[in-house]
């Protein structure tokens, strides 16, 4: 059965039976390789497909999805999803869009095709783990992975939206283990492309290798407050933790700390930040979001000033706005919103600045989905990086702790950069910030 | 799930392609969750899981593929796609299955298959949140969920293996935000089990709902936490996530055969403070981390793990078993379908000792008691390992003073195992999930309450 006449199946019967709804179709087909010991250590293919359904019948919100699908388990789904509707209570913000685009993102940029080999897809996951053993001190490489992952996804509803997205991303990482005497180090690297070949393994192994040796001497600094910088992976991470300050859903379930703050200064007043979903240099991209809605650049803190909240069609009603743009939904969930791919604006400051006198440069945190409270703001993470010195590395440093309220940290800005940087991961674009005064624990 | 005669051609077009060992791995799960906010329900999601793992092994090479498609022609060009470039001598097999029927050791009772019951799910989760709002007008908000999953199994391997099991899986809880208007601070409780939602006759969605609130109160409350090197005290049950991550990570043969992990090559050696025994046990009855059989379909057992300070087992699956030599100790476990097993934890803990809290406590000059903690992780290879304190108090002179908020414990696994030197009595399990290689899977931790003599304290005073 096509997708669409799956899609077709569906939406008939959510149709038929007096209610609107919309339809994800999710599939997937990837392949990865594990190396261990000059060997392929695993090789995994897969090919998936689900489907997830929404449906609103007499103003309730139902949902439910199915890796199944033969008739009989389409029947089902629509049946699961009104009955879990009927407990539901009446939900008078959320509503099928009335939205009948026809959306579809462009192959040749996010999903370019590429004739590679298996062979040369096994050379490279084999060779990346060679070259890294066959460096000074290292053990092996426990953690190493070559990935070549195709998603499309497909939007259908009662109102005749039918979008499509589908995405390539080629991913290869290692992680490095090290020891020399009773000393050892874990560190590692990691790249995406849309492409296959213009993954570089050398580039890849060095700087796994570079992480790795370069901490392995480290020791605690003193307690104390410090000047700190987070390396364009940590700084990435540490905003996503808490990206539910923007988040429309949670300030209508009233948890969203920020939610009486808009128009309010948040944040040091050289601070901006805007979504940038439409920058396809990032795997973040998305041409419309989880209800067809097509997507734009969004500034959320401009000149420290907290400039919108992000919505879907139900929390924009809620709050009287319009939609940004920014709805969610996996087909195992309930429609909520999030980020596409966040950028912070450039600063002024050169690297002489930013780099200049005694600060911390933090390139690894630890306990970042445990550690923080992102309701409260509260973090205290485990971390390592280098004590440093007008941009010279003088001590590497481990087993310290950083702790504060990254709320609170917005308004301790000190600099930030003029230059931005992708994480490895491509998700966020962002300049360092240097941060005044957090607490370290050595 | 799978006819016999499709698994049968299947699993002999594996050895047809020279693997060692072939292995088919087919699910059907169905799940339900219901979600309130506050005192309305927001939403109730159910679905269907549904997928075929195979797995091909050559040596210790795995091959692993899936799909959601059941047909013997589609399982059989995945296993021809991935046995592409491990050709060798084509076996013959022709493997007769010998079904295998597994024991449900906790014979759940009012499972998903036979009602969803959202109603009573509601009425208890309603109850819960009118507990907790009775803890005071600080209470600004409350998130409750009741989510109930039924996984079917069906296992055929090329050693004759075939067997099916059902896993019913519970779980409720609630958490409570607090205001005062400038700052916000959450708690919460959750309970769960390898059973039905006859789960709710053990539980009160009363102490549920107050547990969430005080927690919230409490932490409403707190001081900023003292930070440096200091004794530490570890409340019990979700307390034993310090075991979990500091050490019961590091004796999975998934990272011990890749001498990944700082104690591959300890066994027999004292690792920990005398006073400790760990065990790693799946039979406990209805407990979440409990199964009958693992996901390889080898029985499951009670593993002692650490004897008087003393390693005296790792956590063995198959593929472990080949590559260390140790037994198996039916320890395979995988999130879905979508995962090649690996060697995981079950239900892990400390045993009870027969220290006082308050002798504890009275032991410390300057420390923080631990009372509840939230998650962690670890990195196997150094056993560097970092913990939340989701409630705790700052200690000084042998008397408790103040509630703390923010703190992570820091330290690695061979340190903090010697530096335990007291465990109480009041010993107690709690869920959680556990992330690995083969997928998040449920884990149960638990200890009694403990005192770590040094460990670093990660605050922001």
């Amino acid at each position: 059965m096509s997708i669409e006449t799956q899609a077709q199946q569906v939406i008939d019967l959510v149709k038929a039976s007096g209610a609107t709804g919309d339809l994800i179709i999710d599939q997937g087909e990837s392949l990865s390789l594990k190396a261990s010991e000059g060997e392929l250590e695993e090789y995994k293919v897969s090919s998936s497909q689900i489907l997830g359904l929404r449906v609103i019948k007499d103003g309730k919100v139902g949902t439910a999805y199915s890796e199944a699908v033969d008739k009989t388990a389409l029947n089902s789904l629509v049946e699961q999803a009104l009955t879990n509707a009927s407990f539901t209570a009446t939900e008078a913000h959320e509503s099928i869009q009335l939205n009948n685009a026809q959306l579809m993102t462009d192959d040749t940029v996010l999903c370019p095709a590429e004739e590679v080999s298996i062979e040369r897809k096994i050379e490279f996951s084999l060779g990346m783990e060679r070259d890294l053993v066959a460096k000074p001190k290292v053990k092996n490489v426990p953690y190493n992975s070559v990935q070549d992952i195709t998603g499309q996804r497909h939007i259908f509803s009662s109102a005749g939206l039918n979008a499509r997205s589908k995405s390539r991303m080629c991913v290869a990482y290692a992680y490095a283990l090290i020891e020399d005497g009773d000393k050892n180090a874990m560190e590692g690297a990691g790249q995406a492309n849309r492409l296959f070949a213009d993954l570089n393994v050398n580039d890849l192994v060095a700087r796994a290798y570079s992480n790795t040796i370069d901490i392995l001497e480290g020791s605690p600094v003193e307690s104390g407050h410090y000047e700190v910088i987070f390396d364009e992976e940590m700084q990435a991470s540490l905003f996503g933790v808490f990206s539910l300050m923007f988040s429309g859903k949670s300030a209508k379930d009233g948890v969203n700390p920020m939610r009486e703050k808009l128009g309010h200064t948040i944040a040091d007043t050289r601070l901006n930040i805007i979504d940038q979903p439409l920058n396809s240099q990032g795997f973040g991209y998305s041409l419309f979001d989880a209800e067809g809605i097509a997507t734009a650049a969004t500034p959320l803190i401009t000149d420290g000033v907290l400039n919108t909240l992000i919505h879907n069609s139900a929390t924009a009603s809620f709050f009287d706005v319009a939609t940004t743009g920014h709805a969610s939904r996996s087909p195992k969930s309930t429609m909520g919103v999030g980020l596409h791919q966040v950028e912070i604006a450039a600063g002024e400051a050169t690297s002489t600045d930013l780099f200049a006198g005694k600060y911390l440069l933090l390139t690894d945190l630890t306990g970042l989905h445990s550690g923080a409270n992102a309701i409260s703001g509260n973090f205290s993470f485990g971390a390592s990086g280098y004590l440093c010195q007008d941009g010279e590395r003088i001590q590497p440093v481990r087993g310290i702790t950083v702790a504060g309220n990254f709320y609170e940290m917005l308004g301790k800005i000190s600099l930030i950069g003029k230059d931005q940087y992708w994480n490895w991961e491509k998700s966020a674009r962002m300049p360092h910030v240097r941060f005044a005064d957090i607490a370290i624990s050595g | 799930m799978l006819n016999p005669q499709s698994a049968q051609s299947v699993i002999d077009h594996g050895i047809s392609l020279g693997a060692d060992f072939a292995e088919l791995f087919v699910e059907q799960s169905q799940s339900n969750t219901v979600s309130t906010l506050s005192n309305q329900v927001q939403s109730v999601e159910s679905g269907i899981d549904f997928g075929i793992g195979i797995r091909l092994v050559y040596g210790s090479k795995v091959l692993y593929g899936y799909t959601n498609k059941p047909e013997a022609d589609e399982l059989k060009r995945i296993m021809s796609e991935l046995a592409a470039k491990d050709l060798r001598v084509p076996g013959i097999s022709s493997t007769n299955f010998d079904f295998r029927k597994v024991e449900d050791l906790h014979s759940a009772q009012r499972t998903l298959s036979i009602d969803s019951e959202v109603e009573s799910k509601v009425a208890f989760l309603m109850a819960a949140d009118a507990a907790a709002r009775a803890a005071g007008n600080m209470i600004s908000q409350t998130r409750g969920s009741c989510r109930q999953k039924e996984q079917n199994i069906e296992l055929f391997n090329s050693e004759g293996l075939h067997t099916t099991d059902t896993r019913q899986y519970i779980r409720t809880g609630l958490t409570s935000i607090a205001s005062d208007g400038s700052e916000q601070a959450t708690g919460s409780w959750s309970d769960g089990g390898l059973l039905g939602w006859e789960l709710q006759d053990d539980i009160s969605a009363e102490k549920t709902g107050s547990e969430a609130s005080r927690q919230a109160l409490v932490n409403l409350s707190a001081r900023a936490c003292p930070s440096g090197r200091m004794p530490v005290i570890i409340g019990n049950g979700f307390g034993g996530v310090i075991f979990h991550e500091a050490c019961g990570h590091l004796l999975e043969t998934t990272s011990v055969a890749k001498k990944a992990s700082v104690f591959h090559d300890q066994m027999g050696q004292m690792i920990a403070n005398p006073c400790v025994n760990a065990v790693d046990d799946g039979l406990l009855l209805k407990q979440w981390g409990s199964i009958n059989i693992d996901d390889e379909g080898l029985d499951t057992q009670r593993t002692q793990l650490i004897k008087d300070g003393q390693l005296t087992s790792f956590l063995v699956d198959r593929i472990g078993a080949q590559q260390t030599g140790f037994s198996a100790t039916g320890s395979g476990r995988r999130e879905s379908y979508k995962f090649a097993p690996a060697s995981r934890m079950r239900n892990t803990f400390i045993e009870p000792g027969d220290a006082e809290l308050d002798d504890m406590i009275g032991s410390i000059d300057r420390g923080i008691y631990a009372s509840h903690m939230g998650g962690g992780s670890v990195q196997p290879g150094t056993g560097e390992f970092n913990f939340a304190v989701t409630e705790g108090y700052y200690i000084e002179n042998g008397k408790i003073q103040y509630p703390v908020k923010a703190a992570t414990l820091i330290s690695t696994g061979p340190a903090v195992l010697k530096e335990i030197s007291m465990v109480g009595k009041d010993f107690s399990l709690a869920c959680g999930m556990c992330g690995s290689v083969s997928g998040a899977v449920p884990t149960s931790v638990g200890q009694a309450t403990l005192k770590v003599d040094d460990i670093l304290v990660g605050g922001n005073a």
